[in-house]
Protein backbone atom coordinates (compact mmCIF):
# COMPACT_ATOMS: atom_id res chain seq x y z
CA UNK A 1 0.00 0.00 0.00
CA UNK A 2 1.38 3.43 -0.99
CA UNK A 3 1.84 5.89 1.43
CA UNK A 4 0.15 8.80 1.21
CA UNK A 5 1.91 12.17 1.71
CA UNK A 6 1.02 15.77 3.22
CA UNK A 7 4.13 17.83 2.97
CA UNK A 8 4.34 18.27 -1.18
CA UNK A 9 2.46 20.72 -2.47
CA UNK A 10 0.99 20.53 -6.20
CA UNK A 11 2.09 22.74 -8.47
CA UNK A 12 -1.08 25.28 -8.78
CA UNK A 13 -0.54 28.98 -9.81
CA UNK A 14 -0.76 30.98 -6.25
CA UNK A 15 -3.96 32.62 -7.77
CA UNK A 16 -6.06 29.86 -8.08
CA UNK A 17 -8.19 29.54 -5.55
CA UNK A 18 -7.48 25.68 -3.78
CA UNK A 19 -10.41 25.63 -1.89
CA UNK A 20 -12.46 25.12 -5.34
CA UNK A 21 -10.09 22.50 -6.95
CA UNK A 22 -10.45 20.30 -8.35
CA UNK A 23 -12.18 22.26 -10.94
CA UNK A 24 -15.67 22.27 -11.97
CA UNK A 25 -14.65 21.12 -15.38
CA UNK A 26 -15.06 17.50 -17.49
CA UNK A 27 -12.33 14.76 -17.11
CA UNK A 28 -9.50 16.49 -19.97
CA UNK A 29 -11.11 19.70 -20.28
CA UNK A 30 -8.92 21.99 -22.03
CA UNK A 31 -10.36 24.98 -19.76
CA UNK A 32 -8.23 23.88 -16.83
CA UNK A 33 -4.83 24.38 -19.33
CA UNK A 34 -6.11 27.20 -20.63
CA UNK A 35 -6.66 28.80 -16.98
CA UNK A 36 -3.57 27.19 -15.40
CA UNK A 37 -1.68 29.35 -18.29
CA UNK A 38 -3.69 32.57 -17.71
CA UNK A 39 -2.98 31.57 -13.82
CA UNK A 40 0.68 31.37 -14.43
CA UNK A 41 0.74 34.45 -16.26
CA UNK A 42 -0.72 36.62 -14.08
CA UNK A 43 1.63 35.33 -10.89
CA UNK A 44 4.15 36.04 -13.25
CA UNK A 45 3.19 39.77 -13.98
CA UNK A 46 2.57 39.96 -9.95
CA UNK A 47 -0.77 41.52 -10.69
CA UNK A 48 -3.58 39.89 -9.04
CA UNK A 49 -4.51 42.28 -6.78
CA UNK A 50 -5.26 44.32 -9.88
CA UNK A 51 -7.26 41.91 -11.88
CA UNK A 52 -11.01 41.61 -12.19
CA UNK A 53 -11.61 38.62 -14.71
CA UNK A 54 -15.45 38.07 -16.18
CA UNK A 55 -16.82 35.06 -17.36
CA UNK A 56 -19.68 34.18 -19.88
CA UNK A 57 -22.11 31.82 -19.89
CA UNK A 58 -21.21 28.57 -21.37
CA UNK A 59 -18.41 26.77 -19.39
CA UNK A 60 -16.21 29.55 -18.78
CA UNK A 61 -19.15 30.36 -16.23
CA UNK A 62 -17.48 26.71 -14.46
CA UNK A 63 -14.27 29.48 -13.64
CA UNK A 64 -16.51 31.83 -11.17
CA UNK A 65 -14.79 30.40 -8.18
CA UNK A 66 -11.64 29.68 -9.57
CA UNK A 67 -9.26 32.17 -8.69
CA UNK A 68 -8.48 34.58 -5.90
CA UNK A 69 -9.56 37.74 -8.19
CA UNK A 70 -12.60 39.28 -8.18
CA UNK A 71 -14.89 37.74 -10.78
CA UNK A 72 -18.44 38.59 -12.63
CA UNK A 73 -20.82 36.61 -14.51
CA UNK A 74 -22.13 37.92 -17.59
CA UNK A 75 -24.88 37.08 -19.82
CA UNK A 76 -23.99 34.81 -23.13
CA UNK A 77 -22.09 37.19 -24.95
CA UNK A 78 -21.74 40.43 -22.98
CA UNK A 79 -18.53 39.41 -21.36
CA UNK A 80 -16.63 42.07 -23.47
CA UNK A 81 -19.55 44.71 -22.96
CA UNK A 82 -19.27 44.23 -19.31
CA UNK A 83 -15.57 43.76 -18.87
CA UNK A 84 -15.20 47.30 -20.92
CA UNK A 85 -17.94 49.17 -18.27
CA UNK A 86 -15.34 47.99 -15.41
CA UNK A 87 -12.44 49.08 -17.20
CA UNK A 88 -13.79 52.10 -18.21
CA UNK A 89 -14.84 52.89 -14.57
CA UNK A 90 -11.89 51.55 -12.78
CA UNK A 91 -8.49 52.16 -15.34
CA UNK A 92 -5.99 50.85 -12.53
CA UNK A 93 -7.20 47.63 -12.85
CA UNK A 94 -6.62 44.94 -15.54
CA UNK A 95 -9.64 43.91 -16.91
CA UNK A 96 -9.72 39.97 -18.75
CA UNK A 97 -13.14 39.05 -20.31
CA UNK A 98 -13.23 35.24 -20.70
CA UNK A 99 -15.83 33.20 -23.20
CA UNK A 100 -16.46 30.09 -25.30
CA UNK A 101 -16.00 30.44 -29.07
CA UNK A 102 -20.40 30.53 -28.94
CA UNK A 103 -20.00 33.48 -26.53
CA UNK A 104 -17.53 35.34 -29.00
CA UNK A 105 -18.20 34.57 -31.73
CA UNK A 106 -21.76 33.82 -32.23
CA UNK A 107 -24.50 35.78 -29.73
CA UNK A 108 -21.18 37.87 -28.66
CA UNK A 109 -19.89 38.82 -31.50
CA UNK A 110 -20.80 42.43 -32.25
CA UNK A 111 -19.56 43.19 -28.16
CA UNK A 112 -16.11 41.41 -29.67
CA UNK A 113 -15.60 43.11 -32.65
CA UNK A 114 -16.22 46.84 -31.38
CA UNK A 115 -14.60 46.70 -28.22
CA UNK A 116 -11.80 45.64 -30.87
CA UNK A 117 -12.80 49.09 -32.73
CA UNK A 118 -13.12 51.23 -30.25
CA UNK A 119 -9.72 49.53 -29.09
CA UNK A 120 -10.41 49.22 -25.29
CA UNK A 121 -7.70 48.42 -23.20
CA UNK A 122 -9.32 45.16 -21.60
CA UNK A 123 -7.93 41.27 -22.57
CA UNK A 124 -10.47 39.23 -24.22
CA UNK A 125 -9.28 35.51 -24.07
CA UNK A 126 -11.46 33.50 -26.21
CA UNK A 127 -11.79 28.95 -25.71
CA UNK A 128 -12.24 27.76 -28.81
CA UNK A 129 -13.67 24.02 -28.63
CA UNK A 130 -15.57 23.77 -32.62
CA UNK A 131 -18.67 23.55 -30.30
CA UNK A 132 -20.89 25.04 -27.71
CA UNK A 133 -20.04 22.83 -24.83
CA UNK A 134 -22.91 23.97 -21.76
CA UNK A 135 -25.62 22.77 -23.72
CA UNK A 136 -24.50 19.48 -25.02
CA UNK A 137 -22.27 20.18 -28.17
CA UNK A 138 -24.15 21.89 -30.90
CA UNK A 139 -22.58 23.27 -33.94
CA UNK A 140 -20.52 26.56 -33.22
CA UNK A 141 -18.85 28.99 -35.83
CA UNK A 142 -15.54 27.43 -35.14
CA UNK A 143 -17.10 23.82 -36.32
CA UNK A 144 -15.24 22.23 -38.97
CA UNK A 145 -16.27 21.73 -41.90
CA UNK A 146 -17.44 17.90 -42.63
CA UNK A 147 -17.15 17.89 -38.04
CA UNK A 148 -20.56 16.01 -36.57
CA UNK A 149 -21.98 18.01 -33.79
CA UNK A 150 -26.10 17.32 -32.13
CA UNK A 151 -27.23 19.94 -34.49
CA UNK A 152 -24.85 18.88 -37.66
CA UNK A 153 -25.65 15.57 -37.24
CA UNK A 154 -24.39 14.57 -41.69
CA UNK A 155 -21.24 17.00 -40.83
CA UNK A 156 -20.85 20.99 -40.95
CA UNK A 157 -21.98 22.07 -44.77
CA UNK A 158 -19.63 25.10 -45.56
CA UNK A 159 -22.64 25.06 -47.97
CA UNK A 160 -25.15 25.91 -45.40
CA UNK A 161 -23.42 27.01 -42.88
CA UNK A 162 -20.20 28.71 -44.52
CA UNK A 163 -16.85 28.54 -43.41
CA UNK A 164 -15.51 28.40 -40.13
CA UNK A 165 -14.95 31.96 -37.95
CA UNK A 166 -11.13 32.76 -38.37
CA UNK A 167 -11.41 34.77 -35.12
CA UNK A 168 -7.89 36.32 -34.61
CA UNK A 169 -7.28 36.72 -38.33
CA UNK A 170 -10.57 39.30 -37.71
CA UNK A 171 -9.51 41.16 -35.20
CA UNK A 172 -6.01 41.61 -36.06
CA UNK A 173 -7.25 42.43 -39.90
CA UNK A 174 -8.97 45.60 -37.99
CA UNK A 175 -7.67 46.28 -34.84
CA UNK A 176 -5.60 49.66 -34.10
CA UNK A 177 -1.62 49.96 -33.76
CA UNK A 178 -0.90 49.12 -30.31
CA UNK A 179 -3.80 46.15 -29.92
CA UNK A 180 -2.18 42.28 -29.35
CA UNK A 181 -3.77 39.52 -31.43
CA UNK A 182 -2.71 35.78 -30.64
CA UNK A 183 -3.87 32.30 -31.24
CA UNK A 184 -2.28 29.49 -28.80
CA UNK A 185 -3.12 25.95 -28.25
CA UNK A 186 -3.21 23.75 -24.98
CA UNK A 187 -0.60 21.54 -26.44
CA UNK A 188 1.29 24.14 -26.05
CA UNK A 189 0.84 25.59 -22.23
CA UNK A 190 4.07 27.24 -21.97
CA UNK A 191 3.53 29.60 -25.26
CA UNK A 192 -0.02 30.20 -24.49
CA UNK A 193 1.04 31.41 -21.12
CA UNK A 194 3.74 33.66 -22.93
CA UNK A 195 0.36 35.16 -25.32
CA UNK A 196 -1.10 35.80 -22.14
CA UNK A 197 1.40 37.81 -20.77
CA UNK A 198 2.03 39.88 -23.90
CA UNK A 199 -1.74 40.65 -24.09
CA UNK A 200 -1.94 41.61 -20.74
CA UNK A 201 1.01 43.66 -21.03
CA UNK A 202 -0.73 45.65 -23.89
CA UNK A 203 -3.52 46.53 -21.35
CA UNK A 204 -1.06 47.15 -18.34
CA UNK A 205 1.02 50.05 -20.42
CA UNK A 206 -1.75 51.17 -22.07
CA UNK A 207 -1.36 50.17 -25.99
CA UNK A 208 -4.14 48.63 -27.06
CA UNK A 209 -7.00 46.21 -27.29
CA UNK A 210 -5.60 42.34 -26.32
CA UNK A 211 -7.35 39.13 -27.66
CA UNK A 212 -6.16 35.74 -27.31
CA UNK A 213 -8.20 32.64 -28.42
CA UNK A 214 -7.04 29.19 -27.18
CA UNK A 215 -7.79 26.06 -28.99
CA UNK A 216 -8.96 24.16 -26.43
CA UNK A 217 -10.64 20.69 -25.86
CA UNK A 218 -14.11 18.81 -25.20
CA UNK A 219 -13.97 15.29 -25.23
CA UNK A 220 -17.88 14.97 -23.62
CA UNK A 221 -18.75 16.71 -26.59
CA UNK A 222 -16.45 15.22 -28.76
CA UNK A 223 -16.84 11.97 -27.51
CA UNK A 224 -13.41 10.97 -27.93
CA UNK A 225 -11.04 9.35 -25.63
CA UNK A 226 -7.35 10.79 -24.82
CA UNK A 227 -5.68 9.57 -27.69
CA UNK A 228 -8.37 11.09 -30.05
CA UNK A 229 -8.51 14.22 -27.89
CA UNK A 230 -5.25 15.61 -29.03
CA UNK A 231 -5.11 13.76 -32.16
CA UNK A 232 -8.37 16.06 -33.17
CA UNK A 233 -6.78 19.07 -31.41
CA UNK A 234 -3.63 18.90 -33.00
CA UNK A 235 -4.94 17.08 -36.64
CA UNK A 236 -7.81 18.85 -37.91
CA UNK A 237 -8.13 21.93 -35.58
CA UNK A 238 -4.31 22.71 -35.80
CA UNK A 239 -4.89 22.61 -39.46
CA UNK A 240 -7.75 24.97 -39.87
CA UNK A 241 -6.47 27.35 -37.20
CA UNK A 242 -2.85 28.27 -37.47
CA UNK A 243 -1.12 29.29 -34.13
CA UNK A 244 0.80 32.22 -33.61
CA UNK A 245 1.35 36.16 -32.73
CA UNK A 246 -1.00 38.02 -35.91
CA UNK A 247 -0.29 41.20 -34.70
CA UNK A 248 2.31 42.70 -32.20
CA UNK A 249 1.97 46.30 -30.52
CA UNK A 250 4.89 47.67 -33.10
CA UNK A 251 5.83 44.65 -35.09
CA UNK A 252 2.48 44.22 -36.92
CA UNK A 253 3.21 40.01 -36.78
CA UNK A 254 2.13 37.60 -38.68
CA UNK A 255 0.83 33.42 -37.89
CA UNK A 256 3.68 31.31 -36.60
CA UNK B 1 -4.42 27.09 3.06
CA UNK B 2 -6.24 23.40 1.49
CA UNK B 3 -4.08 20.20 1.68
CA UNK B 4 -3.92 17.98 -0.85
CA UNK B 5 -2.72 14.85 -0.18
CA UNK B 6 -0.13 12.99 -2.45
CA UNK B 7 1.38 9.51 -3.38
CA UNK B 8 4.77 9.16 -5.03
CA UNK B 9 6.69 6.98 -6.50
CA UNK B 10 10.04 6.85 -8.71
CA UNK B 11 11.25 6.04 -12.35
CA UNK B 12 14.38 6.99 -14.26
CA UNK B 13 14.98 10.49 -13.47
CA UNK B 14 11.89 11.62 -11.85
CA UNK B 15 9.80 11.26 -8.82
CA UNK B 16 6.07 11.94 -9.63
CA UNK B 17 3.55 13.08 -7.34
CA UNK B 18 0.50 12.60 -8.18
CA UNK B 19 -2.78 14.05 -5.88
CA UNK B 20 -5.66 11.86 -6.03
CA UNK B 21 -8.02 14.45 -5.12
CA UNK B 22 -7.21 16.40 -8.04
CA UNK B 23 -6.59 13.56 -10.92
CA UNK B 24 -10.21 12.74 -12.74
CA UNK B 25 -8.38 9.79 -14.95
CA UNK B 26 -8.98 12.16 -18.06
CA UNK B 27 -5.39 9.81 -19.55
CA UNK B 28 -4.31 12.87 -21.58
CA UNK B 29 -0.89 13.01 -19.39
CA UNK B 30 -0.51 9.14 -20.31
CA UNK B 31 -1.15 9.57 -24.29
CA UNK B 32 1.73 12.83 -23.63
CA UNK B 33 4.10 11.07 -22.08
CA UNK B 34 7.44 11.03 -25.01
CA UNK B 35 9.06 8.03 -22.77
CA UNK B 36 5.10 5.76 -22.40
CA UNK B 37 5.96 6.00 -18.50
CA UNK B 38 2.59 6.48 -17.00
CA UNK B 39 0.02 3.92 -16.74
CA UNK B 40 -3.19 3.53 -14.84
CA UNK B 41 -3.25 2.48 -11.24
CA UNK B 42 -5.90 0.53 -8.64
CA UNK B 43 -6.27 3.97 -6.50
CA UNK B 44 -9.60 5.95 -7.70
CA UNK B 45 -9.15 9.67 -8.08
CA UNK B 46 -12.09 12.09 -7.00
CA UNK B 47 -14.50 10.56 -10.03
CA UNK B 48 -14.12 7.05 -9.02
CA UNK B 49 -11.68 6.86 -12.27
CA UNK B 50 -8.40 5.26 -12.49
CA UNK B 51 -5.48 7.85 -11.03
CA UNK B 52 -2.10 7.21 -13.09
CA UNK B 53 1.42 6.61 -11.56
CA UNK B 54 4.95 6.31 -13.68
CA UNK B 55 7.31 3.57 -13.97
CA UNK B 56 5.40 1.95 -16.99
CA UNK B 57 8.02 2.55 -19.91
CA UNK B 58 11.59 0.33 -20.33
CA UNK B 59 13.87 3.35 -20.58
CA UNK B 60 11.84 5.19 -17.41
CA UNK B 61 11.22 8.70 -16.57
CA UNK B 62 13.25 11.58 -18.31
CA UNK B 63 11.92 14.45 -16.24
CA UNK B 64 10.49 16.27 -18.48
CA UNK B 65 7.55 17.26 -16.91
CA UNK B 66 5.45 17.23 -20.23
CA UNK B 67 3.19 15.93 -17.55
CA UNK B 68 2.61 17.96 -15.23
CA UNK B 69 2.53 20.61 -17.91
CA UNK B 70 -0.51 19.59 -19.94
CA UNK B 71 -2.22 18.15 -17.05
CA UNK B 72 -5.21 20.55 -16.79
CA UNK B 73 -6.04 19.62 -12.79
CA UNK B 74 -2.57 20.20 -11.57
CA UNK B 75 -2.60 16.93 -10.35
CA UNK B 76 0.75 15.75 -11.41
CA UNK B 77 4.01 16.91 -10.14
CA UNK B 78 7.83 16.26 -11.24
CA UNK B 79 11.23 16.18 -9.34
CA UNK B 80 14.24 15.52 -10.65
CA UNK B 81 16.45 13.44 -8.81
CA UNK B 82 19.97 14.88 -8.70
C1 LIG C 1 -29.05 34.72 -24.19
C2 LIG C 1 -28.75 33.27 -24.11
N1 LIG C 1 -28.92 32.49 -25.21
C3 LIG C 1 -28.63 31.17 -25.17
C4 LIG C 1 -28.20 30.60 -24.01
C5 LIG C 1 -27.90 29.10 -23.96
N2 LIG C 1 -26.49 28.83 -23.92
C6 LIG C 1 -25.83 28.59 -22.75
S1 LIG C 1 -24.21 28.24 -22.96
C7 LIG C 1 -24.37 28.40 -24.66
C8 LIG C 1 -23.23 28.18 -25.61
C9 LIG C 1 -21.89 28.00 -24.97
O1 LIG C 1 -20.94 27.71 -25.93
P1 LIG C 1 -19.53 28.43 -25.93
O2 LIG C 1 -19.69 29.90 -25.80
O3 LIG C 1 -18.77 27.94 -27.12
O4 LIG C 1 -18.84 27.91 -24.57
P2 LIG C 1 -18.37 26.43 -24.16
O5 LIG C 1 -19.45 25.89 -23.27
O6 LIG C 1 -18.19 25.64 -25.41
O7 LIG C 1 -17.08 26.64 -23.43
C10 LIG C 1 -25.68 28.71 -25.02
C11 LIG C 1 -26.12 28.90 -26.41
C12 LIG C 1 -28.07 31.43 -22.86
N3 LIG C 1 -27.64 30.95 -21.69
N4 LIG C 1 -28.35 32.75 -22.94
S1 LIG D 1 -18.59 20.14 -21.83
FE1 LIG D 1 -16.63 20.32 -22.93
S2 LIG D 1 -15.95 22.46 -22.62
FE2 LIG D 1 -17.58 22.01 -21.09
S3 LIG D 1 -16.47 21.38 -19.23
FE3 LIG D 1 -17.01 19.52 -20.38
S4 LIG D 1 -15.22 19.09 -21.71
FE4 LIG D 1 -15.05 21.22 -20.98
S1 LIG E 1 -2.90 13.16 -13.80
FE1 LIG E 1 -3.99 14.83 -14.81
S2 LIG E 1 -3.76 14.43 -17.02
FE2 LIG E 1 -3.24 12.53 -15.95
S3 LIG E 1 -5.17 11.35 -15.86
FE3 LIG E 1 -5.04 12.52 -13.93
S4 LIG E 1 -6.15 14.42 -14.36
FE4 LIG E 1 -5.70 13.50 -16.36
S1 LIG F 1 8.15 13.95 -16.71
FE1 LIG F 1 8.13 13.48 -18.92
S2 LIG F 1 9.04 11.42 -19.05
FE2 LIG F 1 8.49 11.73 -16.89
S3 LIG F 1 6.44 10.82 -16.72
FE3 LIG F 1 6.15 13.01 -17.15
S4 LIG F 1 5.96 13.16 -19.38
FE4 LIG F 1 6.82 11.13 -18.91
MG1 LIG G 1 -17.36 26.40 -27.19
Amino acid sequence: MAVELTNVAPAMPACWRKETKTHKFCPGCGHGIVLKALGEAIDELGIQDKVIFTVDIGCCLLAIDFFNVDTVQTHHGRTNAVCTGIKRATPDKICIAYMGDGGGYAIGSQHLVNAAARNERITSILVNNTNYGMTGGQMAPTTLPGQKTETSPYGRSVEQQGQPTHGPEMIAAMAAEGAYVARGTVAKPKVLKKYFKKALEAQMNGSGFSFVEALSTCPTNWATNAKKTWAFLEGPMAEEYPTGEFKVPGEGGKAE
Amino acid sequence: MKEFKSIVNESGKGKFYLFTELCKGCGLCIEKCPKHDIGWTDRLGIYGAPTVESGRGEEGCIACKTCQNICPECAILIEKIQ
